[in-house]
């Protein structure tokens, strides 16, 4: 009888505060499962798809050795479908070399720009390049691509045949790392800008104090106080750069073979290959492409977890 | 040297269209404390940071009338700022350490003044952690961060860090508000010792530690000097009325 009485609610819950803290609680838990099991629906559909060229035998064609495709150095030249000829090798480490020079480009002009628009442009200055770089975040990809093909490919050419060297059309690897370096400036200077800003003025000040100049307390003690923030926008520029698919597609040239070192070589990555006749093709040669997406999510992954890991040890130099 | 290391005369400042000082004249002698008291908001922090011109800083800050260091006003346009601040030495509120090694800590004023030679920097170091009684107890970790050190060893750095510019005068703003009290009590001592051979002016709020630490107080109320003298007549005999009303805790 005892029991009966008991209201469970209220045995559970010592106040109605407590309560709605549950119902909160388990309501963001709901939504966060619901978001993540999205990305695990992505992942098993692209899985599902990529797997196929591996281990069914692609409608007579022969299942894709997985070896010889993660090292390939060849990507179907030629037209025949045979299952031998899709390699990705040189293509994972052209995606690589690209987003490196592109980061190499894009990060000191987008960081010094940063330190510029946090700390020593006039306010309204400050405020109009703000804007103007929260623009240019917010231009699509396309738009980018089109000003590579239109510029950016006249300018490689040019540029190109000064060294006498006949490039093709502009496409090369120089032309795909400066539309990537145009496209993620904005973003590794509007989050760099962020962390600048976040540094604590009385550190500032106590570098002041020691008779330090404004252009030593920039950078000897801001960018230093900022360096993690930095390189989280680093990881994400990286991150946009390995995924780039419409802009690079325009001014990469796709070459079938490499890897392409040369400046004004052709060059291919991961996601122009994937998005290059995505539309126009079936069988093996549709279902490969899917191959690619999975090395591409797992190149990022690999990167992203190096470079948390690398951030986490220039977080701790002269900090442990 | 001269004996007077700051002479101010009528000094007014304003934050935009507020008079944060109100025609401040004052003396303050070399190889002495000398403390600033005063109810919140009266300018305390105001007046030190026109010492070492940390106004500068603060958009719409104005100033009329002179601040003379060693005979020269450094409010005169041709006044090297740099030069200033390595003379006239601050240490915060709150500690404020740099993300860097203890060691670099320390060594960030000379370098910024253009030392390289790594013996002189050592030494440097070396010298100034022991003058902020703070060396026997970081000796074996220099190299480690100084985020890692407690508050009390944090604000002893800073201290440490003033030193290593020898300047002449060290300006202290509630040095020791967030400590607790034996870091407190270290931090004192240690403005004892540093008095022989610097200019220390501290602003706080404890009266006991004005009469503890300082030579002289000044007693700031709503932006005007009231009264400046020798800290054992502010404290026993003070001319001023509002001087006499504060120090029995009446108001403020
Ligand atoms: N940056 C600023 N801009 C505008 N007004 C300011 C600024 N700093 C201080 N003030 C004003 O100037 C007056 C004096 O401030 P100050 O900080 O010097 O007082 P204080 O005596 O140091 O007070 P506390 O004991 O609380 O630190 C206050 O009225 C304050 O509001
Ligand atoms: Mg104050």
């Amino acid at each position: 009888m005892e029991l009966l009485k008991k209201n469970p609610f209220r045995d559970k819950f010592n106040s109605k505060k407590e309560a709605i803290d549950y119902f909160v609680r388990t309501f963001f838990m709901i939504s966060a499962i619901i978001s993540s099991s999205f990305i695990i629906i992505i992942v098993v559909f692209i899985a599902k798809e990529g797997i196929k060229p591996f281990i069914t035998d692609n409608n007579g064609i022969g299942s894709v050795n997985l070896f010889s495709f993660i090292t390939g150095k060849v990507w179907l030249e030629g037209t025949a479908f045979l299952s031998n000829l899709y390699g990705v090798g040189f293509i994972i480490i052209n995606t690589l070399y690209i987003s490196f020079f592109a980061l190499l480009i894009s990060m000191p002009i987008g960081v010094l720009t940063a330190l510029f628009i946090a700390k020593i442009a006039p306010k309204k200055i400050a405020e109009f390049l703000r804007t103007v770089v929260e623009l240019l975040a917010a231009i699509p990809s396309i738009v980018y691509g089109l000003f590579g093909s239109g510029i950016i490919l006249v300018f490689v050419y040019n540029f190109a045949k000064i060294f006498g060297i006949q490039s093709k059309g502009g496409n090369s690897v120089l032309a795909t790392v400066l539309v990537l370096a145009l496209m993620i400036l904005p973003t590794i200077t509007a989050l760099s800008e962020v962390a600048i800003r976040s540094v604590r003025s009385e550190i500032e000040h106590g570098s002041l104090a020691l008779g330090a100049t404004k252009t030593q307390t920039n950078f000897k003690i801001v960018l230093l106080s900022a360096k993690s923030g930095i390189f989280t926008a680093a990881i994400l520029g990286v991150g946009r750069a390995l995924g780039e698919a419409t802009a690079v597609s325009l001014v990469a040239g796709n070459a079938r073979s490499g890897p392409s070192f040369g400046f004004f070589e052709t060059t291919s990555t991961l996601t122009s290959t994937m998005l290059q006749g995505l539309k126009e093709t079936v069988g093996i040669d549709y279902d490969i492409r899917f191959s690619v997406g999975l090395v591409l999510m797992v190149v990022i992954l690999l990167t992203n977890l190096m470079l948390n890991f690398a951030k986490k040890r220039v977080g701790n130099i002269n900090v442990k | 040297m001269e004996n007077t290391v700051f002479t101010i005369n009528n000094l007014n400042l304003y934050y935009d269209q507020f008079q944060a000082l109100y025609g401040i004249d004052m003396k303050i002698k070399r190889n002495e404390v000398t403390a600033l008291i005063g109810p919140s908001g009266c300018g305390k922090s105001t007046f030190l940071r026109c010492l070492n011109r940390m106004n500068d800083l603060i958009e719409g800050c104005n100033i009329t009338g002179e601040v003379k260091f060693n005979e020269k006003d450094v409010y005169m346009n041709s006044y090297d700022v740099i030069n200033l601040r390595t003379k006239v030495g601050m240490v915060f509120q709150k500690p404020n350490p740099f993300p860097m090694s203890i060691y670099d800590n320390i060594a960030y004023g000379p370098r910024c003044q253009g030392i390289k030679d790594k013996k002189v920097l050592d030494d440097i170091v070396k010298k100034s952690l022991t003058k902020a009684a703070l060396y026997d107890e970081v000796q074996d970790r220099i190299k480690g961060s100084a985020m890692s050190l407690s508050g009390g060893q944090q604000q002893r750095l800073c201290i440490a860090r003033a030193i290593a510019m020898e300047p002449e005068v060290i300006l202290m703003d509630e040095p020791t508000s967030a400590l607790d009290p034996i870091a407190t009590l270290k931090i004192e001592e240690l403005i004892n010792d540093l008095k022989k051979n610097y200019t220390i002016i501290i602003v706080t709020h404890s009266m006991q530690q004005a009469a503890r630490i300082s030579d002289k107080t000044a007693f700031f109320l709503m932006g005007v000097l009231i009264e400046n003298d020798s800290t054992n007549k502010i404290f026993t005999q003070p001319k001023n009325k509002k001087t006499e009303d504060y120090i029995t805790g009446r108001f403020g």
